[in-house]
């Protein structure tokens, strides 16, 4: 049920109130029916029986006025006689509004009817046999009929008496079981009032409290730095709403310290890869020499390394696996094999196969670096060794009859990845270059680019464009092919584009001796 | 860096497993091929056929997964071999020389006939 926490405490509130208002009601009832059942009694039944006690009392008061009178014949008893029977007319009147059963009215009116038929025998008779003096047959009179009729009134009254006595009773003993009943539905209503308030008043802030305190305690560990707290809250209030929140909160704080570890990842990695890069490139006379590189978004594992020797260049373009870190130290690792081999005097083969065996000492199973380590002479002689890599590219500085410039990949004998195996293979490719020939080695970044539609940039477009550009300068074909494939990726590259142009002039005494040919070819490179 | 998972379906054949990537295989996804290999070898399922068909692109850290699963696997007593037809990725086979020595088949029945030992 899905109940905000206000909602939920204003609902508590109000039911405690209808359990407040509900007991007094009950309450009140309960008096109001014990007043009615008092009511009954001391208004209608106590004074039912007075009366009729009154009614007997008075004509046996009639009846003794009357004997007394006959006996000493004095006119104060006759006097007191009119009065009791004045006074039983007046109790005759209470009685009828007081009764209401009908077996009451039915006694009652018999009762009145005796007293009638009595004060009829006294008016009518016994009074003038004994105005006539004839006081003897007055009293045979009383006591042959008005005894029996005094014996019926007192009888009825007694009849009367009984009958209203039970009502008493009976309304008493209703009285006690209407008493004992409101006692029970008082006690049942209390209670009731008492669990539903306890329930409301204990368990909605224990839940309630138990809820905040898991948050709390999530809120504790994240500043602890776990980030993998789960919180199933199901209150339906907005404790659940919090902690829904606080689960968003913290994907996204985890997110954000992945990408802030990420970002200084990456950070170390382009700072390892670019204190790689040659600050200054050596030089030599014929050849000139153009580095391109331009990190991904990841840092990839690209590096590069020219080295002049005995008039001899050395170019090697490489390529760790993976991304960030990882790959950016296994190119440190090779990088100074192969400068510290030469620096041994190594040939080319010595330097890759000792890079070989560090490697595979120094880095995992997975791990892995292709590379394409040339040498090229001044006389125009390119050798090299591709070890896994994507093939240099040659373009040729010869123009042909279309205008346009010839370009391949040149592909030769290759051999395997570094790292892997303990013979590489170190087949060598030769080319021989002529003055305004270019050698393109490059990464496998620009092969692997791919387009926001999944298709890689692939080796015909790498062909096609570097034979479109072939007639830019070398210092900038490399940038224009970069921008190309950034264009093509959309701006989202997931490897590093790194690419060396290596420009063969001439045999350094060629291009001294005839600066102005070289000057017209690199004119028609220009073109 | 933020690893992300590629599905990798897990199927039983006779004398070895066959496990099918679905998605690339690139440095955000590799994790997960490098951990089906290890738990393979943690079951005492050493020869393993890779379906590399529903892989649309491997980059070097695919690649090295794959090696580094050959190894493991052959130093367990068992092999890792590769079931591809995507041109892409036999191209990255042949120029790194990873082909060379690892049964490469263009099925995964073929490319378990390769397995050494």
């Amino acid at each position: 049920m899905k109940l905000s926490l206000r909602r939920k405490i204003t609902g508590g509130f109000a039911l405690l109130l209808i359990l407040v208002i509900l007991l007094g009601w009950v309450t009140l009832s309960l008096f109001g029916s014990l007043r009615t059942i008092q009511r009954s009694i001391f208004d209608e039944a106590v004074p039912g029986v007075v009366a009729v006690d009154e009614i007997v009392r008075s004509y046996t008061a009639q009846s003794a006025a009357v004997r007394g009178f006959l006996i000493v014949n004095q006119e104060r008893l006759l006097e007191q006689y009119r009065d009791e029977v004045r006074q039983a007319e007046r109790w005759q009147d209470a009685a009828e509004r007081l009764f209401t059963g009908e077996r009451e009215r039915d006694l009652l009116a018999q009762l009145i009817e005796a007293g009638d038929s009595y004060q009829g025998l006294v008016d009518d008779r016994v009074i003038p046999l004994a105005s006539e003096g004839r006081r003897a047959s007055a009293f045979q009179v009383l006591g042959s009929e008005g005894a029996s009729l005094i014996s019926e009134i007192e009888f009825l009254g007694s009849e009367l008496r009984a009958a209203q006595d039970e009502i008493v009773a009976q309304t008493r003993s209703d009285l006690v079981a209407r008493s004992n009943q409101a006692l029970a539905i008082l006690l049942l209503v209390i209670l009731g009032a008492l669990f539903l308030g306890s329930t409301v008043a204990v368990a909605l802030p224990r839940r309630l409290v138990a809820n905040l305190q898991r948050l709390v305690d999530a809120a504790r560990a994240i500043g602890r730095g776990d980030f993998n707290q789960k919180l199933e809250i199901r209150s339906g209030d907005e404790v659940e709403e919090l902690a829904r929140r606080f689960g968003e909160m913290q994907s996204g704080l985890k997110r954000l310290q992945q990408l802030a570890l990420q970002d200084r990842e990456l950070e170390i990695a382009a700072s390892i890869q670019r204190n790689l890069l040659q600050r200054t490139l050596p030089t030599t006379p014929g050849i000139t020499i153009v580095p391109t590189q331009r990190q991904a978004n990841l840092v990839g594992g690209d590096w590069y390394d020219v080295d002049v020797a005995h008039d001899a260049l050395t170019v090697v373009v490489g390529d760790a696996s993976g991304k960030g870190i990882g790959a950016a130290l296994m190119a440190t690792v090779v990088l100074s094999v192969l400068r510290a081999e030469r620096g041994l005097g190594s040939n080319p083969r010595r330097v890759v196969e000792r890079a070989n065996d560090a490697l595979r000492e120094a880095t995992d199973h997975d791990s892995f670096t292709t590379l394409v380590y040339a040498e090229v002479q001044p006389d125009g002689t390119a050798r090299w060794l591709n070890m896994g890599h994507p093939p240099p590219f040659v373009i040729r500085g010869a123009i042909d009859v279309d205008d346009r410039r010839r370009g391949y990949f040149a592909e030769g004998p290759r051999n395997r990845a570094l790292g892997w195996f303990e013979d590489p293979g170190l087949a060598e490719v030769e080319v021989k270059l002529q003055p305004g020939d270019r050698l393109v080695l490059f990464t496998d970044g620009f092969l692997e680019a791919k387009s926001p539609e999944g298709e890689t940039f692939g080796e015909p477009r790498f062909a096609d464009a570097m034979i479109e550009l072939a007639q830019l300068d070398a210092a900038s074909l490399g940038d224009e092919l970069t921008a190309v494939v950034e264009r093509y990726a959309a701006g989202k590259l997931d490897d590093d584009l790194t690419m060396i142009v290596v420009e063969y002039l001439g045999a350094p005494a060629e291009v001294a001796a005839e600066g102005r040919l070289s000057g017209e070819e690199q004119w028609h490179s220009r073109r | 860096m933020a690893q992300q998972k590629v599905d990798i379906a897990i199927e039983d054949a006779q004398g070895y497993k066959v496990l099918r990537p679905s998605g690339d295989l690139d440095v955000y996804t590799v994790g997960s091929l490098r951990d089906a290999i290890g738990s393979m070898i943690d079951q005492k399922t050493t020869k393993v056929v890779v379906d590399l068909d529903g892989v649309p692109f491997m980059d070097s850290s695919g690649l090295g997964a794959l090696m580094g699963g050959v190894r493991r696997l052959r130093e367990a007593g068992g092999d890792l071999a590769i079931a591809c037809t995507r041109e892409q990725h036999l191209k990255l086979f042949t120029i790194t020389g990873f082909g060379e020595g690892v049964s490469i088949a263009p099925t995964v029945e073929e490319a378990a006939k390769g397995f050494k030992g």
